[in-house]
């Protein structure tokens, strides 16, 4: 992961999601694409908003779930890698803007 | 039931009433060979209540030059849904005529909190019951093992819900049966992903499982964001508010000895 740890996340506007069954569904309108959330990647996807880094998201992470903090920073980069490699969050530049 | 129209008003030719899930539609047209097809092909939808909705058919005159609220192109043929008038145009046949309804129709339904299933539909003590699957899954084999007037489908199946209960209608667009379609709908029994196997079997499916069969079988042509954010709460009512199910079965008419009342 090398997206420094400072930088802030938000949800791609792009997209439509629902939470059903404690689990997040996501499509992507261009594809047609679904892609799934579990209960961890669903209760990060509510957190993501465009203000808070991967840091914060894993402090939020450690205290609802019970994990350590090293745990749930390296869970957190991981699944905040994996949602980026599908385009599904997108990192908010220092400038305000949206980087693609 | 209204007989289908011939008018001479604004310079179309021709025009034909018709109802789909309850979506009330009036085509019109100059083309007499497609006016017949037509009028042949939605002959069982012709029950109009409500005031229909305009399209306009390979219309000579200019669209207008505002922004489509949506539009699609299918092989040549074109939609497209403006505020105040709704056209096809390049239309050569039946085929591009019944793709673009189909197309208009996942379209619309939306502000009907419905939407179109490749499924086939079957009536039993009143309620539908809705069999979804891919191509070769066998929604033509269970329509075919189905009493002869039951099958209110057994390609394209419309679902909308109306006053919190969901209903199924049948639709002119069929697959293999090639029969009329039947205008009529029911409430929703459950929906059933075939599965072919060699016994009857039905498992109850989690709303997610089942949000997950209904989204690669919805029709669906729009690519943007709201729009599809209304699909996605749609859906996602109905496999809340659905029963919904795996359904194995043998190519005989015995799975229904094995579905819930």
């Amino acid at each position: 992961m090398s997206t420094p740890a400072s930088v802030t996340w938000q949800k791609n506007p792009a997209l439509a999601w629902r939470e059903i069954d404690d689990e997040t569904v996501i499509i992507s309108p261009n594809d047609s694409v679904m892609h799934e959330l579990n209960d961890t990647g669903s209760f990060l996807w509510k957190n993501i908003d465009g203000k808070k880094s991967a840091v914060e998201l894993a402090e939020l992470l450690a205290e609802n779930y019970e994990v350590t903090p090293d745990i749930a920073l390296s869970d957190t980069q991981a699944l905040l890698h994996e949602m980026s490699s599908r385009k599904l969050v997108v990192t908010v530049p220092a400038t305000g803007g949206v980087s693609p | 039931m209204n007989a289908p129209l011939a008018t001479s008003g604004r310079g179309f030719k021709q025009q034909f009433e018709l109802s789909i899930g309850c979506v009330p539609l009036r085509l019109q047209m100059s083309d007499a060979p497609l006016f017949d097809a037509a009028s042949a092909r939605y002959a069982a939808f012709t029950n109009i209540a409500e005031q229909p909705i305009n399209i306009a058919l390979n219309n000579v005159t200019p669209p207008e030059s505002a922004t489509a609220d949506f539009g699609y192109e299918f092989e040549g043929a074109v939609l497209r849904a403006f505020s105040s008038a709704i056209r096809f145009d390049g239309v050569k046949n039946q085929y591009a005529l019944d793709s673009l309804l189909r197309i208009f129709l996942s379209w619309k339904l939306l502000e009907h909190q419905g939407f179109l299933l490749h499924a086939a539909t079957v009536i039993r003590d009143g309620r539908a019951y809705i069999f979804t699957g891919r191509s070769g899954a066998g929604k033509s084999t269970v329509a075919t093992l189905s009493p002869q007037g039951s099958v209110l489908t057994d390609e394209i199946s419309l679902l909308r819900r109306e006053k919190g209960v969901w209903r199924a209608y049948g639709t002119p667009f069929w697959g293999e049966f090639k029969a009329a379609g039947s205008n009529s709908s029911a409430p929703v029994a459950g929906i059933f992903r075939l599965l072919q196997a060699p016994e009857n079997r039905v498992v109850p499916l989690r709303p997610i499982a089942i949000l997950r069969t209904l989204l690669p079988n919805v029709l669906f042509f729009s690519a943007e964001q709201e729009s599809t954010r209304q699909l996605l709460e749609i859906l996602s009512r109905a496999a809340t508010e659905i029963n919904g199910y795996n359904l194995s079965f043998r190519k005989n008419a015995t799975f229904w000895e094995v579905l819930p009342a």
